[in-house]
């Protein structure tokens, strides 16, 4: 820290703060659109999660102004950050196993129930999360 | 170090100031922290089919989530403009800065806690929710298992027992009916014991989960029934669609139902009063609802903390001169708020909108 003058980043701050306001709002209407296939929906506003956090980072936390020490210091707590979401992967997330929880046989009756429900309904797989109880017959 | 007056001595190791460092180290194992439990949830709800996201039964508001993402991005913003106003020795424009900067951090923990008390208010917490018919079933009748606990044990605060409470509760109107049959305290014991009866009625289908069409007096009967398909079972029944459903006016629910025979209660002048303030809607079942309220606490909770935290910095950031000789201090504390933004940056998308 010099006390000589410092030239005002002021102007960048200020873009920045735009591009994420931007960016803020895509991903609200990416959501107000509705889309059909929901993976693309979550595709689109993690990526502009990620990119907003790149702004941060680069630009309000001064990380492009920073010299190499940066790599030094993240990338090491990056890689055991995923240490757990890693090591939870197999188990939780991808099931190595055939999965036997009372969650999952109240999702496939409910799926059922909801088909045959509504044998003409206009998507396949309907979200039986979206209701969270059998429809009633009539 | 910020006072050091002429050329700088010579120094090994990293070229920012050690106060910097250590901020970025704490980051470090901030980043580890957050990671572990942003990752955790996302890989349980990839491995969770039926994960609840329909905003209407999880109570998620999509527009407070937004406005509280748009409040931290302008806060971020402000942190830096009030560095920038040090360095340019405008100690004025630095105050106002920060000033905004706290209130938008006490903002965010206002709209925070109304959603909070949302989640309050309809039970979304973890470890109460069903997540089959059944569950839901058991839970109306504990729930109002403790309200008939609660209403007997005031009005016969000396017995201990419910069926001794039971008891005095009818000795209670015998007396009455025949010394005063108008008070209004022979009317409180009516209801009360219409109330047990109403309980006790739905507490004994639900355990031997057989329909609420059959009467409590042949239950017994249905026990010798060789062809146990025969048995009317219990149904959970219908909940009131949110605003807008099409349903909305549908027809009145089927008493034969649990959450029939629960709205019929409320609608009911005399039981409506013991079951007040009880959404039908608290048992609505939500498949894999209790992880995902667990998941939803620890991420937002923790986040809040931080943001306090930050709240406490700030304040202590506005007690100095924000001269130049301050300006380590602000890019630090600055460095902290980014990155609670940061946090909630990938917080919205993920517990909102996916």
């Amino acid at each position: 820290m010099s006390d000589e003058h410092h030239h005002s980043h002021f102007r960048t701050y200020v873009t920045i703060f735009l591009v994420l306001c931007v960016f803020t709002a895509l991903s609200w209407i990416a959501d107000l659109m509705h889309m059909a296939n929901h993976n693309l929906l979550t595709v689109i506003v993690l990526a502009i999660a990620s990119a907003k956090a790149l702004c941060v980072m680069a630009v309000f936390m001064h990380l492009q102004f920073e010299r190499a020490w940066k790599y030094l210091l993240l990338a090491p707590t990056l890689i055991l950050a995923s240490a757990i979401p890693f090591a939870l992967a197999p188990d939780v997330g991808l099931h190595y196993y055939t999965v036997d929880v009372p969650q999952l046989h109240e999702y496939q009756r409910l799926n059922a129930a909801r088909v045959e429900h509504s044998p003409n309904s206009p998507q396949g797989d309907v979200d039986p999360a979206h209701h969270g109880n059998a429809p009633e017959p009539h | 170090m910020t006072h050091a007056p002429a050329a700088p001595a010579l120094r090994m190791g990293i070229p920012i100031p050690t106060a910097k460092l250590g901020m970025w180290l704490f980051l470090g194992t901030e980043i580890m922290f957050f990671t572990a439990f942003i990752g955790t949830y996302i890989v349980m709800r990839i491995g969770s089919p039926g994960w609840p996201s329909d905003v209407h039964i999880t109570h998620i508001n999509i527009t407070l989530g937004g406005i509280n993402t748009f409040v931290l991005i302008f806060s971020s913003f402000m942190v830096v403009v009030a560095h920038d106003a040090i360095l340019q020795k405008k100690p004025a424009t630095a105050r106002v800065a920060m000033i905004v900067t706290l209130l938008c951090g006490v903002l965010f923990l206002g709209i925070k806690s109304i959603e909070y008390t949302g989640k309050f208010q309809h039970d979304i917490l973890p470890g109460h929710i069903p997540e089959s018919d059944m569950q839901a079933m058991n839970k109306l009748v504990r729930d109002l298992q403790y309200r008939v606990d609660g209403d007997l044990g005031l009005m016969f605060p000396d017995v201990e027992k419910r069926e001794d409470q039971l008891s005095e509760l009818d000795t209670k109107i015998a007396d009455l009916s025949a010394k005063s049959p108008d008070s209004a305290e022979l009317k409180e014991a009516t209801a009360l014991k219409k109330f047990y009866g109403a309980f006790a009625n739905l507490r004994d289908h639900v355990r031997a989960e057989v329909s609420l069409s059959v009467p409590l007096a042949e239950m017994d009967k249905l026990r010798a029934e060789p062809d146990v398909t025969k048995i009317p079972r219990i149904r959970l029944g219908s909940f009131p669609e949110h605003h807008g459903g099409a349903d909305e006016h549908a027809a009145a629910p089927d008493p034969h139902t649990v959450t029939g025979y629960f709205q019929h209660m409320q609608h009911d002048p005399e039981l409506g009063p013991f079951v007040s303030g009880y959404e039908v809607t608290r048992i609505r079942p939500i498949l894999y609802g209790n992880l995902f309220a667990s998941n939803y606490f620890l991420m937002t909770g923790f986040h809040a903390i931080h943001v306090i935290v930050g709240l406490i910095l700030f304040g202590l950031a506005l007690k100095t001169p924000l001269a130049i000789g301050n300006a380590v201090f602000v890019e630090n504390i600055g460095l902290y708020w980014h990155f609670v933004d940061l946090v909630w940056i990938f917080l919205f998308p993920l517990i909102y909108i996916v």
